[in-house]
């Protein structure tokens, strides 16, 4: 069990004025991705106070998936996350995604949603992948405008994930870090940071992890996914599917001896363990950043 | 008095449709009170076997079982669609997992599961065990609920009578045929209606539904996380079809059917179900009614 901290409140939800993290200053610890597959194993953590759930997947109106609803009656904070917004298309964002976003978020009153730095589409074809953006001052340019599209039309703060990519583009004009700054400071949203990325950028070209950290603004993260990964011919992948690997634990022990995120999540999205192992995951994950242990 | 039986058209008619209305009354009544159960009893602390029992009988609690086993990584399939053991069994298992496994050593088949000795025998355990609670209903109530099948055959029986003997008499048959299609109906109704769990119990069923609503196949549940007791429990609440999202090839290969675990009026469909079978004897009556039409035959 999980002991409450006092500056612990689900109403902040309706204070959508308030600032950084989720809500203003309360940490919400160790979370999970609510996927319908596992809704079972979700209901059943008693220490849990944050979760997140594909905004795509839920209807806007319609009745909630029955984990989901049982989770909001408990008070468990939900951050709708979407992955089919396409912020870093070259043209503006869909105006019924962007409002079916805005309901979601409405219904489960979220404090916060999120979206990813990528592009999905482009001159009308769906990739339906995430799609790594060039580093350049234009898609920067691209990516604000949209973001404040939908800050226009969501009254709850915007937290923005970078992507993982296995190449850059030739023609980069700007670092990791000043890309996603300069996106974060002329657009006010916030960052949502995937410590299992930043690890498989870094080893699959070599560089060091905890440089691209000293690089980005930490105090604007509002969560962090963490997530398992595995090794496929000498490359790392971001699979989501496996058990979070030592390393990226270690990475999240590095982030939190900088700066400690208000909340950290667990990403899986495939071939679910056995309880115990989701469990362990969620618990490496509470020891890792020092966190209370939810399950 | 050229009434046939000296009973007007529609007189007879109102007495027919009365008594028709009357008998789908009665028997709805009685059949309340048979299977209200026992109030105080809970649901929560069943098995799952248990509680596929009363979602669907003798078959739907051998299939929980086959779920759970199956998860567990105990039981498969071998040539011939038999069912294998692929494992140990688990500790901690039912008799009825003990049972099952066991069979699933002599190379039976799903379809002889009911009729292996030591798979009747648990499920018989299991079956006394919840009717003793209050739970279950038993085969003695549901014969009980059935006798007014025989007035609804009497009433058929009468109504075919009336069709003779008014075309006889050169009389319309054209209501009294449909009327007589209605009671017939009404009949078969309280014929097929096959349920294992009681009232009381049925609340608890849909809580417990609710509850575990992670299961349905519709979340394509991972089994995997849920674990042995989760495929059994899953199987109990959402008939076949949770065995068939959990593993398809498996559900293919040991030809699981799709029952559905409703408790409520799911027919039958034969099988090795007894309890459908004898009371197909009841329909045996109907030939002892029809020669009542020929008593009838005065109208002529």
């Amino acid at each position: 069990m999980a002991e409450q901290p006092p500056s612990y409140g689900v109403g902040i939800g309706r204070l959508p004025s308030y600032g950084v993290g989720i809500g203003s200053r309360p940490s919400y610890g160790v979370g999970i991705g609510w996927r319908p597959e596992i809704a079972g194993f979700v209901e059943g953590l008693p220490g849990l106070r944050f979760a997140e759930v594909v905004a795509e997947s839920v209807h806007a109106h319609g009745e909630l998936p029955t984990g989901l609803q049982v989770l909001l009656d408990r008070g468990v904070t939900i951050i709708p996350h979407g992955v089919r917004l396409s912020l870093g298309g070259a043209e503006p964002v869909d105006p019924a995604r962007v409002e079916h976003f805005a309901a979601v978020a409405e219904r489960l009153r979220a404090p916060l949603i999120s979206e990813h730095i990528a592009f999905v589409r482009a001159g009308g074809i769906e990739a339906g992948h995430l799609l790594p953006l060039p580093r350049s001052r234009e898609a920067v340019d691209a990516v604000v405008a949209n973001v404040r599209r939908v800050q226009a039309a969501v009254p709850v703060p915007i937290a923005l994930e970078p992507i993982a990519a296995l190449f850059d583009w030739p023609d980069d004009e700007l670092t990791e870090g000043q890309f996603l700054t300069e996106i974060l400071d002329r657009s006010g949203a916030q960052l949502l940071l995937d410590v299992a990325n930043v690890y498989a950028n870094a080893r699959n070209r070599g560089t060091d992890p905890a440089e691209l950290l000293d690089q980005l603004p930490l105090e604007r993260i509002a969560y962090v996914h963490v997530a398992g990964g595995a090794e496929h011919q000498g490359l790392y992948h971001d699979t989501h599917t496996d058990a979070v690997p030592q390393p990226v634990l270690d990475l999240v022990g590095a982030l939190c001896a900088r700066h400690v995120p208000p909340a950290l999540m667990l990403e899986r999205d495939g071939d679910y363990p056995p309880a115990a192992a989701l469990a362990a995951d969620l618990d490496a994950i509470a020891k890792a950043s020092g966190y209370p242990v939810i399950t | 008095m050229n009434d046939t039986w000296g009973i007007s058209g529609p007189t007879f008619l109102t007495y027919f449709i009365g008594a028709t209305i009357a008998i789908a009354i009665i028997a709805a009544v009685h059949r309340k009170a048979l299977f209200r159960g026992d109030r105080s009893a809970r649901v929560d602390n069943l098995g799952p076997q248990q509680v596929a029992y009363l979602n669907g009988g003798d078959r739907l609690a051998i299939y929980s079982s086959m779920g759970g086993l199956r998860a567990a990584g105990a039981l498969g399939t071998g040539p011939g669609r038999i069912l294998v053991r692929t494992g140990p069994l688990p500790s901690g298992v039912t008799p009825l997992d003990s049972a099952v496994y066991n069979a699933a050593g002599n190379g039976v088949r799903t379809r002889d599961l009911p009729n292996d000795q030591w798979v009747a025998s648990a499920v018989e355990q299991l079956r006394d065990n919840l009717e003793r609670t209050g739970l279950a209903v038993s085969a003695g109530k549901m014969r009980e609920a059935r006798l007014w099948v025989l007035a609804g055959l009497a009433l058929v029986a009468i109504g075919i009578a009336r069709v003779v003997a008014g075309i006889g008499n050169d009389k319309p048959v054209t209501f009294i045929v449909i009327a007589t299609i209605a009671a017939f109906v009404v009949t078969l109704t309280l014929l097929r209606t096959r349920r294992w769990a009681t009232d009381a119990a049925h609340k608890g069923l849909r809580d417990l539904r609710y509850k575990h609503n992670y299961l349905a196949p519709s979340n394509s549940p991972s089994y995997a996380t849920y674990g042995a007791t989760g495929a059994a429990m899953g199987v109990a609440l959402y008939g076949g079809a949770a065995l068939y999202s959990m593993d398809p090839a498996f559900a293919a290969e040991a030809e699981v059917q799709r029952i559905a675990a409703t408790g409520g009026a799911a027919g039958s469909s034969g099988g090795s179900d007894g309890g459908s079978s004898s009371s197909c004897s009841s329909g045996s009556s109907c030939s002892g009614g029809s020669s009542c039409g020929g008593g009838g035959g005065c109208g002529g």
